[in-house]
């Protein structure tokens, strides 16, 4: 027999990058990526290629949550790059001369942001804060906690749902602040 | 509902389907995010809250011990996601919890406006109280204490295998080796660290408070502040000196009536006028009016109460 062919060879994932890679190109343009998008074709590519992650299940599933959370991630540096000037500045103002090291009021204002998120979530009740940790920390399935907790998907849901929509009038407010 | 929160909804929707890691629909989702430009950036935020959220919560601190095992019983399963060892923690940490508080042979000591009296916990642990001061000690464990209302300078021995644990309404204390100072007044509440450290609410905000540090809140749900206090002002009333820096009237008029047992009181509208200064105790208790010229103060008696206001 002839060797086989180079593509063949290639990872199942390689395979439908390449298949999907137009598909992957619009997600991206949908999710907002614009003139960038075909850069981050290729990062998500990096990505993928870099950790080298062995067989996987659902490739194409794969393929569209390293270019979500590639996406998630550009958000939230973007956001916080601007905050961050912002924090600058005012410790500047505050201290002037003073060295740009993290300050006792940073360190401060992370742990206090840390206590008013846990209180948040401990606020809407033991189960919702176990689902919440459950799914969005140990990275359980949505079905399999259902399972374990002996409740309903719908009620596991309806939970996210609660500490999801309370988590986003915290980030609403915080950043009006 | 307007399109905003339309879109909203939808996009705390799609964020929770999206991340579900069996979420494989990402045809419906692109085709939600092409029919306008605005969901993209509204699932961006949801999306970035719930990240934000969780990783804050992760860093933070594990699940409260006694609020997981409240939800346990649903099915036999849920062990096996505990895990047996950790389950059995959980069960002994609870226990232990319950033993404790049942156990816990608490005493009061109090005193009046004016009166300073040190208690000694151990050879090493000594307790000042302020004038004014309400606390409870436990018969059975010399490592804690519990400030009810007032002022106080903790001098610990640390000891690594049973820290020394202060509670302050909900906050808690650990010592870290160290002189420190408590306040609670009504709502109010400030701790300053002049030797070692203190560690504060470890299981929520996990703060670390340095000598030359001074942490604050102002009223019950009030943000904390972090500020610097010169590491030889803490405690100094024991020494019969107090001092102000940039202080509001009306905290003044009741630290003064606590460590000199004259009853100051804020004349109306003059609560929030800031003061600073530094002055020794006793000569205000022969003489209650001195106040003024050492504040900038106006000060005058009424009946057995000395009211202090602006100029």
């Amino acid at each position: 027999m002839p060797p086989a062919p180079p593509s063949s060879s290639r990872s199942g994932l390689e395979a439908t990058f390449l298949e999907n890679r137009d598909k992957l190109l619009h997600f991206l343009r949908a999710r907002g990526a614009g003139d960038a998008a075909e850069d981050l074709v290729q990062e998500v590519w990096l990505k993928i290629s870099r950790s080298a992650p062995g067989p996987v299940a659902a490739p194409l599933s794969y393929l569209f949550r390293t270019a979500d959370l590639l996406m998630i991630d550009r958000f939230r540096s973007t956001r916080q790059s601007g905050t961050r000037e912002r924090d600058w500045t005012e410790a500047h103002v505050d201290e002037a001369g003073a060295s740009p090291e993290p300050s006792a009021e940073r360190r401060l204002s992370a742990a206090q942001e840390a206590g008013r998120v846990l209180s948040l979530l401990e606020s809407l009740g033991p189960r919702v804060s176990a689902i919440f940790r459950r799914h969005r920390i140990d990275g359980i399935a949505q079905k399999q906690i259902a399972a374990e907790l002996g409740v309903s998907l719908s009620t596991v849901e309806s939970d996210l749902r609660v500490a999801y929509r309370a988590l986003a009038q915290w980030k609403e407010r915080s950043d009006e602040a | 509902m307007s399109d905003d929160d339309k879109i909203r909804a939808e996009a705390l929707n799609w964020t929770l389907r999206v991340g579900d890691p069996a979420f494989e629909d990402w045809e419906g989702f692109t085709h939600w995010l092409d029919a306008n430009p605005a969901h993209a950036r509204a699932y961006d935020t949801v999306a970035a809250a719930v990240a934000d959220g969780a990783e804050l919560i992760a860093a933070a601190a594990p699940a409260n011990d006694d609020v997981e095992p409240a939800i346990v019983p649903a099915s036999p399963r849920r062990r096996a996601w505990l895990g047996g060892a950790v389950a059995a923690s959980l069960l002994l940490v609870g226990g232990l919890w319950v033993w404790q508080a049942g156990s816990r042979d608490l005493y009061r000591i109090e005193t009046a406006p004016g009166q300073v009296r040190s208690v000694a916990l151990d050879a090493q642990t000594r307790v000042d109280l302020a004038g004014g001061t309400a606390m409870e000690f436990d018969r059975k464990d010399p490592r804690f204490a519990r400030l009810e209302s007032g002022q106080a300078l903790f001098t610990v021995r640390h000891d690594e295998a049973r820290p020394f644990r202060v509670t302050v309404g909900e906050d808690t204390l650990v010592d870290v080796g160290t002189v420190f100072d408590v306040r609670h007044d009504g709502e109010d509440f400030s701790v300053a660290v002049s030797e070692g450290a203190v560690q504060f609410n470890p299981k929520a905000q996990d703060l670390r408070i340095s000598p030359g540090e001074m942490l604050r809140r102002h009223g019950k749900a009030g943000d904390y502040t972090l500020g610097k206090i010169a590491p030889a002002q803490v405690g100094e009333w024991r020494e019969g000196r107090v001092t102000f820096e940039d202080t509001a009237l009306d905290s003044v008029a009741a630290d003064l009536a606590r460590a000199t047992g004259v009853a100051y009181v804020v004349a109306p509208g003059s609560a929030d006028r800031k003061v600073s200064g530094s002055l020794l105790v006793a000569p205000l208790r022969e003489d209650p009016a001195a106040l003024g010229p050492l504040l900038g103060v106006r000060v005058r008696a009424d009946g057995k109460r000395w009211v202090i206001g602006t100029p």
